[in-house]
């Protein structure tokens, strides 16, 4: 009996949250910053080289007069109108908007061309938002068991979590381990530029009072997703212009997504379930959907011709992949993707800690924004589906128009941070970097997250040091730390275990 | 970049020594500035590794399982685009080969450094206007993105209350009082 009484105040309680997080989420202006955010995320993702990272990027510091809660909300609602905005631009001109939208091309563009476009756009949009709606239930459901998770973690199991992470994003972005782990590294220690954690030491600032706070996440995020993006842009040839009529039928389209419910469920838990595993983002689970639906429906499909399903599965997967990376980004800070990096950032930067505090004390913010995912899915059906007959111009925007733009709105935004012309100087630097670090194939995403994540990393790391008197077996005991100890075989498996597996192989198969 | 990671990290390993930070500063930068330092290392001398380290340090990791037709027909069908004619610019029309990449971020640094100097209010429709000029955009759009972005600087002078109408050198911040005064009536 009391068992049960606990148990039914506790689901009690978790309502209580889920109401406050909804009335938080519909209430005003926040709604409205959400509405905004979407229409900015779809004009964003449609733009060819702008995408979700970039404009959240761009948009992050100018949150800072805003509520944390309608600041996050507008990030996220940016993150999901861009993963359907980059549809348009994949359709329409072969061109993704976002890197996720890319598998879209393979059957949205020959669709088009076929005199298909508004049915390829219209099962864009439904398959997006359907998935989207479903994961952002999924997400609500699974919660409680999350914060039972997150509650277990300590400052050892803190830091080894973001070296975890890290490691993780090094392997999970394709190329060399050693690159992934040189970029890791390379944003921790840049993070480390300031007055230090525990003393008030300046470190690496070589006199110049401007870095005595150190090199700002939010002008990094700036730099290396922006600034470098439009260095990037800047490069390449004008984009495709279009030679697609509008033809076809919104509602045709709409219909064909509600003729493959298997396609459009199997899209969606593969976009949820990859979006978890960090560092894996959108431009892999759509491909990987993408991939199964052309393998399960070999037989009967014509993939890459413009088949339906080849627009339903990478569609479907995108914006579950949007709900799915929201649970490693506010569960333990570790981002999923550049577009959860910025968001992460945005967290931090309006006080918000990812782990304990968001699955606690602020639990009601963290369900606000799982019901603005909701909320927004709902919107992206009824704006998408509106802005179709008028998609097609927005894909013929010049991009020396919005290089120009992007870099003022980066400049005067990462002076707004903190009014530090270094800010300023950090932005155009490690754009620079990121640019090269992009050619030359180092994990942008590791390096950002090092810079994110190196406060937290350094702080947790001293603290647990602090904790076992100086002794670092604190991170290798199994009896007392148990979670440590599997948090340093995660991290030693995944940064040898690629290395073993042939030689695993290979004595498996002598044996 | 090998050089400048190489450069970097020896700076992070020798300053704390060095400037003789306290150990609660010095240990953390120093642990992330040695991995930095192997690993930049390691690519280095890559070609010239032996065996089982040869193999760690070239070996591509990829744990994800995408079709990877799919984003090889991708690849090639964004290669094909990339492959179309040159943008036009000012310069090409006048015989000057200018790399679009280098124009952009050297625009963008002398824009940085003027709005350090005069203050952005007053560079950003100089800077805007040169660069859409640059890449020949209509006259009159080149204009109104100028106008665009100096009332977006405005607004943050105005709302944020940011001091980007006076430079570090020159400050023609007294010029704004009239159209203050006329924003003010309004």
């Amino acid at each position: 009996m009391v068992v049960e009484a606990v148990v039914e105040s506790q689901v009690l309680l978790q309502l209580d949250t889920i109401t406050e997080g909804l009335r938080i989420a519909i209430s005003w202006p926040v709604i409205g910053w959400m509405a905004v955010g979407l229409l900015l995320g779809i004009v964003l993702g449609a733009l060819p080289g702008i995408g979700s990272p970039v404009g959240m990027a761009i948009v992050l510091p100018l949150t800072l007069p805003l509520d944390a809660t309608a600041a996050i909300i507008l990030l996220v609602a940016i993150y999901s109108g861009a993963m359907f905005g980059g549809s348009i631009a994949a359709i329409l001109i072969n061109a993704p908007g976002t890197e996720s939208a890319a598998a879209t091309t393979l059957d949205g563009y020959p669709m088009a061309k076929q005199g298909l476009a508004k049915n390829a756009l219209a099962i864009a949009t439904t398959a997006s938002a359907l998935n989207g709606f479903l994961a952002a239930i999924v997400l609500i459901l699974i919660s409680p068991i999350l914060i039972g998770v997150v509650l277990a973690f300590g400052s050892p199991e803190y830091f080894l979590l973001a070296i975890l992470g890290i490691s993780l994003i090094t392997i999970v972005t394709q190329g060399s381990l050693v690159k992934g782990l040189v970029a890791g590294a390379l944003g921790l220690m840049i993070s480390t530029i300031g007055t230090g954690i525990l003393s008030p030491t300046p470190r690496f600032t070589f006199g110049q009072f401007g870095l005595y706070n150190g090199i700002s996440f939010v002008a990094a995020l700036i730099g290396m997703f922006a600034f470098a993006e439009m260095m990037k842009l800047a490069a390449r040839s004008q984009i495709a212009e279009s030679d697609i009529e509008l033809g076809g039928s919104i509602k045709d389209g709409v219909m064909t997504v509600f003729k493959y419910p298997k396609t459009v469920l199997k899209a969606g838990l593969i976009g949820m379930g990859i979006g978890m595993i960090p560092g894996s983002g959108a431009t892999t689970s759509t491909f990987v959907a993408y991939a199964e639906e052309a393998r399960s429906s070999a037989t009967d499909g014509r993939f890459g011709e413009g088949d339906p399903r080849g627009v339903i599965a990478p569609e479907g997967a995108n914006n579950p992949t949007v709900s799915g990376s929201l649970v490693p980004t506010l569960s333990f800070g570790i981002p999923g993707s550049g577009s959860t990096a910025v968001l992460l950032g945005g967290l931090l930067m309006h006080g918000l800690q990812p782990g304990p505090t968001l699955f606690g004390d602020q639990l009601q913010i963290t369900y606000a924004i799982f019901v603005s995912l909701f909320l927004s899915n709902i919107l992206i059906v009824l704006v998408g589906l509106s802005v179709i007959p008028y998609a097609s111009r927005l894909t013929e925007i010049d991009t020396n128009i919005i290089i120009p733009v992007v870099v003022v709105l980066s400049f005067i935004g990462a002076y707004t941070l903190n009014r530090n012309w270094f800010d300023v100087g950090a932005v155009l630097a490690l754009g620079v970097l990121g640019f090269y670090m992009v050619r030359y194939n180092y994990s942008v995403i590791a390096f950002v997250l090092g810079i994110v994540l190196g406060p937290i990393a350094e702080e947790n790391f001293f603290r647990s040091l602090q904790i076992s008197g100086g002794s670092y077996d604190i991170f290798f005991d199994p009896i007392n730390r148990p979670l440590s100890f599997l948090l340093v075989l995660g991290i030693l498996f995944i940064l040898v275990g690629p290395f073993l597996k042939p030689a695993i192989e290979r004595a498996l198969n002598r044996a | 970049m090998l050089v400048v990671l190489l450069v970097l990290s020896a700076v992070f390993l020798i300053e704390p020594i060095v400037s003789n930070y306290p150990d609660d500063a010095r240990v953390f930068p120093q642990m992330t500035a040695a991995v930095v330092l192997v690993g930049s290392l390691l690519l280095l001398v890559r070609n010239y590794l032996p065996g089982a380290l040869g193999t760690v340090v070239n070996e591509s990791i990829n744990i994800t399982t995408s079709d990877s037709s799919a984003q090889e027909q991708v690849a090639q069908r964004e290669a094909e685009q990339t492959g179309s004619a040159p943008k036009r610019t000012l310069g090409r029309e006048y015989g000057y080969e200018v790399n679009d990449t280098v124009f952009m971020v050297v625009s963008s640094t002398i824009y940085f450094f003027a709005g350090w100097a005069a203050g952005f209010l007053f560079v950003t429709p100089l800077f805007v206007l040169a660069y859409t000029a640059w890449f020949r955009i209509r006259p009159l759009l080149c204009v109104a993105l100028a106008v665009l972005s100096t009332v977006i600087v405005y607004l943050f002078i105005e709302f944020l209350l940011l001091p980007l109408d006076q430079g570090q050198i020159l400050d023609f911040s007294p010029f704004l009082d009239p159209i203050g005064l006329v924003v003010g009536v309004i």
